[in-house]
């Protein structure tokens, strides 16, 4: 045993325990100098690339959207520069989020839940931009630009933001765009779509999203770990603007259909309506009106979701586009197809008399004429001049319910019209295949009888209707209606010319649509349209009354009107013989429950609007609420 | 105190006994070893100042800072190496108190990331008492195992050192700050393994060790510590969460290369895609600005400064003397391999500072006191050599 000097015995230090304890430090060591190598010798070229593509990243540079023109070249959305505030959700600490959600909606006087729900909602991922204010003004954008440090995660960009010129006016044809959705994202991302893109929501919006996005371009761009550009390094790909679209819609006669419309709404008290004017030789629809409505613009500036609420909540369904998006029981409009059919099918003549009457009686039940009298013996120009029930009883009797929907599907009922508006519903034509399918068993006489007038489970768009009666003003071409005539390229050169689409010609003579045509002036003619004949100007229609709903406590139901008219193409001179009709018009009046027919003063007021007749011939008594119409 | 009461009570054992100081036995390789590295610290302090856009002299910025904590290590290892060393071994159990206390306080009072006490406000500044702990740890098993000397193959020495061990280690864990309970267990281990004590003992205190994971892992681990420790497996997996972290100190590693991108020229760091470069994985933007030579010398300065610690150790002939300079040198090896095996995905997420490097004032402060202490034993071991 070693000992010190003093006499202390020397400690135990063991040498092997010390060579061990070196070879641990040499074999940590040289562990970590391989891991060294590995990354940074042997895998070096691969991390060097990693590192630089960390760095610089392709950007989309946003094309200009195209802009929306009416027929005679009126803008009716502009693109304009506005201050979006977003939030890349990753950058904002869950510890802080309350507090800065809290002071960003104070700054934007937006609710904080809205930007909760936003941020939640963000369709990427918690690296990509959420979009969470659009249309910031300068001060505010300013303060939240400036208040970086207290509002981590947070940045403002500058955006365009779609104007609408007129707001509601065209909110139901134009539509509006939105954020893309986190169920659209996935479909879209291989078109170039960033979560936090705009798109067309609806109307044409929506319809020609393609048209009017243009193709983004895209620069390579280095950035910082948390997205911020540093430095723009090369444009790789300029941005194409998106192509100009020019409507069929003519602003004056949209304005002249919304006046005789909101007239009439005004007067009654009534809270939904539609009217569409038609050029039935081409399609081009001319106006389209569908009240109540709502201001895209408060879409394109990023609606609060108690705005949005309060639309979802208004029974009239201010979002829907009542044109083209529901179906309403036609009733006596419907009354062209059984004639048509009876003449066509030659059930009739059209100096067929058939006896109208009190009612008739089918399997025990009676079937009720409007006036409960008849007019006795009666030709087609009698029977749809006075809309005769009983007539269309028999007439609808005679060609049975599959004929009845033959010539329904030939004007363009059963399916949608095909016109460039997104979500429009196809209706329903009973026949008897249809019947089985949907309720298990065939159509009733008395189904059929109702059907025949445009009543029981008839179901029609305003569009499909108008449609119809534009085949029979130009002698029975069914067009698929347009609102998008032309669509111009960046450079105004014409990418697509209007071209008018046939969806098929009817199968039948002119001799039966010139009848029918001169049928529809009949209805004018015999005052069943009350001063409609006195109008300087000849005009052609068929005015309906359609029941829906529930009973009231007296057993009346509520009930619609409906008047679709069209003049010759000299409205003055012109004839009803000719095929020639430049301008068809329909109005529909939900729940209008007047003495009169409320759709026929619509029309009426429009075409002494359009036509510039000075003389008024409205009566506004017949607006009076009166439930004349009783059945039981 | 009853193990101080095991031995045989002489007055003299109770005082340090004056021993005059042998200069020329002062360790200038070890020193200047250190020195090096804290330079090292300082260059990576001062790349991570430029590159977050301040003049680096400017106060608050990690530079600024950083010199200064150099300057008060440099001062504290002056005054421990000066400091006679023998009163630790008097002191041990105030020692132990102190540090104890230390530990219950930042507990008490600390502020930390996250719902976490693990910095304590002192002024302007804020201090992780759990690295001086690391320290007074040694110091206290050193003492512990020094008077155990002679008994140091029984099964109650080992459990003796456990014993002591485990308050400490549980308040840091309840910080909770698993990886520097960690670096507690690290240092029991190396210096039980120094001490010589029993194979065999050891080999069952291991095995205990191993077989206690599986309950840690179910009772006591946390589950973000779960998390923490197990993404390294799987980082490719899971690049936006805690993945992210791992595979971009990886990219900044790798694309250094040879020779580095340069100091202050770190694209991952400029452009801040690696989150606490500064701290524990500042080896991340050393790699990549100083490349695998820059690495090696980083790597190579420990080396050399370990083998200084071990040779103190070796040379010491009190045995407090190796068993401390066996506890500073685990606790340097296993932060060292822990902290860039981590920030090279070989090792799992742990908050361990890389020694002298991570910009961190209680770690330099606290490695100063430790190879102070170790000069303080290298100058006043009086073994005649005539």
């Amino acid at each position: 045993v070693n000992t010190y000097l003093d006499g202390r015995r020397e400690p135990v230090r063991r040498l092997s325990r010390f060579v061990v304890f070196g070879l641990i430090v040499v074999l940590g060591v040289g562990t970590l100098t391989a891991r060294l190598f590995y990354l940074q010798i042997a895998n070096g070229t691969q991390y060097a690339a990693l590192s630089t593509a960390n760095r610089t990243v392709l950007e989309p540079i946003p094309a200009p959207r195209g802009l929306i023109y009416d027929r005679n070249g009126r803008l009716l959305v502009t693109n304009i520069p506005t201050f979006s505030v977003k939030i890349r959700p990753s950058d904002l600490p869950n510890s802080q989020r309350d507090e800065v959600v809290t002071r960003l909606a104070a700054l934007l006087k937006k609710d904080a839940a809205d930007i909760n729900a936003t941020i939640d909602g963000n369709p990427g991922s918690a690296f990509d931009l959420v979009r969470v204010a659009q249309d910031v003004d300068q001060a505010t954008a300013n303060l939240i630009s400036e208040a970086g440090f207290d509002l981590p995660g947070v940045q403002v960009a500058v955006e365009a933001r779609r104007e609408y010129t007129d707001g509601p006016m065209f909110s139901q044809i134009l539509g509006y765009t939105g954020p893309v959705s986190a169920e659209q994202l996935p479909d879209l991302r291989a078109d170039g779509y960033q979560p936090d893109d705009l798109i067309g929501k609806m109307g044409v919006e929506k319809t020609y999203e393609t048209e009017l996005r243009g193709t983004y371009g895209s620069q390579s761009v280095e950035r910082d770990a948390t997205g911020r550009r540093t430095q723009v390094l090369q444009t790789v790909d300029q941005a194409k603007p998106g192509d100009s679209l020019t409507l069929t819609i003519d602003t004056k006669v949209q304005d002249e259909a919304e006046t005789a419309l909101r007239w009439a709404m005004k007067k009654i008290g009534m809270t939904r309506g539609v009217v569409i004017a038609m050029n039935p030789q081409t399609g081009e629809i001319l106006a389209m009106v569908s009240l109540p409505t709502y201001d895209n613009n408060l879409f394109s500036r990023g609606i609060s979701a108690k705005d949005f609420q309060k639309l979802l909540d208004n029974e009239d369904k201010p979002l829907l586009n009542h044109a083209t998006q529901a179906h309403y029981a036609p009733g006596s409009t419907y009354k062209l197809v059984a004639g048509t059919g009876g003449l066509a099918d030659k059930k009739i003549s059209s100096s067929t008399r058939v006896t109208t009457k009190g009612y008739l009686t089918l399997g025990g039940t009676k079937f009720y004429e409007w006036n409960r009298r008849g007019w006795g013996p009666c030709d087609i120009y009698c029977g749809f001049g006075h809309s005769s029930d009983t007539f269309f009883y028999q007439v609808a009797g005679m060609l049975g319910a599959d004929r009845l929907g033959y010539w329904a599907e030939q004007y363009g009922f059963g399916a949608p019209t095909g016109v460039d508006l997104p979500g429009e519903v196809s209706g329903i034509v009973p026949t008897n295949a249809w019947k089985e399918e949907t309720l298990g068993a065939p159509m009733f006489g008395g189904e059929t009888y109702q059907a025949g007038i445009g009543q029981g489970y008839d179901a029609v768009t305003p569009l499909q209707l108008i449609n119809a009666y534009a085949a029979l003003a130009n002698g029975g071409t069914v067009y698929e209606p347009q609102v998008v005539r032309e669509i111009t390229g960046p450079d105004g050169d014409i990418v697509r010319p209007f071209e008018p689409k046939v969806l098929h010609k009817m199968k039948v003579k002119q001799s039966v649509l010139r009848t029918m045509r001169n049928a529809a002036r009949n209805t004018v003619l015999l005052r069943h349209t009350y001063n409609l004949v006195d109008l300087p100007i000849k005009i052609a229609g068929k005015s309906g009354t359609a029941e829906f709903g529930q009973r009231d406590a007296k057993g009346r139901l509520p009930y619609s009107s409906w008047f679709v008219g069209f003049t010759p193409a000299d409205p003055v001179h012109g004839s009803f013989d000719d095929a020639d009709s430049k301008l068809v018009v329909l109005a529909f009046a939900y729940d209008s429950r007047t003495v009169g027919n409320a759709a026929t003063e619509i029309v009426k007021y429009f075409f002494q609007l359009h036509y510039d007749i000075k003389k008024d011939y409205r009566l506004p008594e017949l607006l009076k609420r009166g439930n004349f119409y009783t059945n039981d | 105190m009853g193990v101080v009461r095991a031995e045989p009570t002489r007055v003299t054992d109770w005082a340090a006994r004056p021993v005059g100081a042998a200069w020329r036995s002062f360790d200038i390789q070890l020193t200047v070893y250190a020195t090096l590295l804290v330079a090292i610290g300082l260059a990576m302090a001062y790349t991570n100042s430029v590159e977050s856009g301040s003049t680096p002299l400017e106060a608050g910025t990690t530079f600024s800072r950083g010199l200064m904590w150099a300057g008060i290590a440099a001062v504290t290892f002056v005054l421990a190496t000066l400091f006679d060393y023998h009163w630790l071994r008097t002191l041990s159990w105030p020692v132990y108190a102190f540090q104890l206390g230390l530990l219950a306080l930042t507990l008490a009072i600390g502020d930390g990331v996250g719902g976490s006490a693990r910095w304590i406000a002192i002024g302007p500044f804020t201090f992780q008492f759990s690295e001086l702990a690391k320290i007074l740890m040694i110091i206290v098993l050193a003492n512990y195992l020094a008077s155990r000397e002679s008994r140091l193959d029984s099964l109650r020495t080992i459990l003796g050192a456990c014993v002591l061990v485990g308050p400490p280690l549980i308040l840091v864990m309840l910080q909770p700050d698993l990886g520097t309970s960690m670096v507690f267990g690290a240092i029991l281990a190396g210096m039980l393994w120094m001490s010589g004590a029993s194979l065999r003992w050891l080999a069952v205190l291991a095995a205990g060790v191993i077989a206690m994971i599986p309950i840690a892992w179910t009772y006591i681990l946390r589950d973000y510590q779960k998390e923490r420790l197990t993404s390294f497996l799987a980082a490719d997996k899971d690049l936006q969460g805690a993945g992210y972290q791992l595979y971009q100190s990886q990219i900044a590693i790798g694309s250094g290369g040879w020779m580095g991108k340069g100091l202050t020229n770190g694209t991952q760091s400029q452009g801040d895609f690696l989150p606490v470069q500064t701290t524990d994985f500042v080896f991340a933007i050393l790699a990549e600005e100083l490349g695998f030579i820059g690495a090696m010398v980083l790597f190579g300065l420990v080396t050399l400064l370990l083998w200084r610690v071990l040779i103190a150790g070796w040379r010491s002939r009190d045995p407090f003397g190796t068993m401390f300079a066996a506890g500073l040198a685990s606790m340097i090896l296993f932060q060292l391999v822990v902290n860039v095996g981590m920030v090279m995905g070989i090792m799992p997420i742990t908050g361990i500072p890389l020694p002298f490097v991570t910009h961190g004032g209680a770690s330099l402060v606290s490695m100063a006191i430790g190879l102070g202490i170790l000069q303080s034993i290298n100058i006043r071991q009086t073994r005649a050599e005539w």
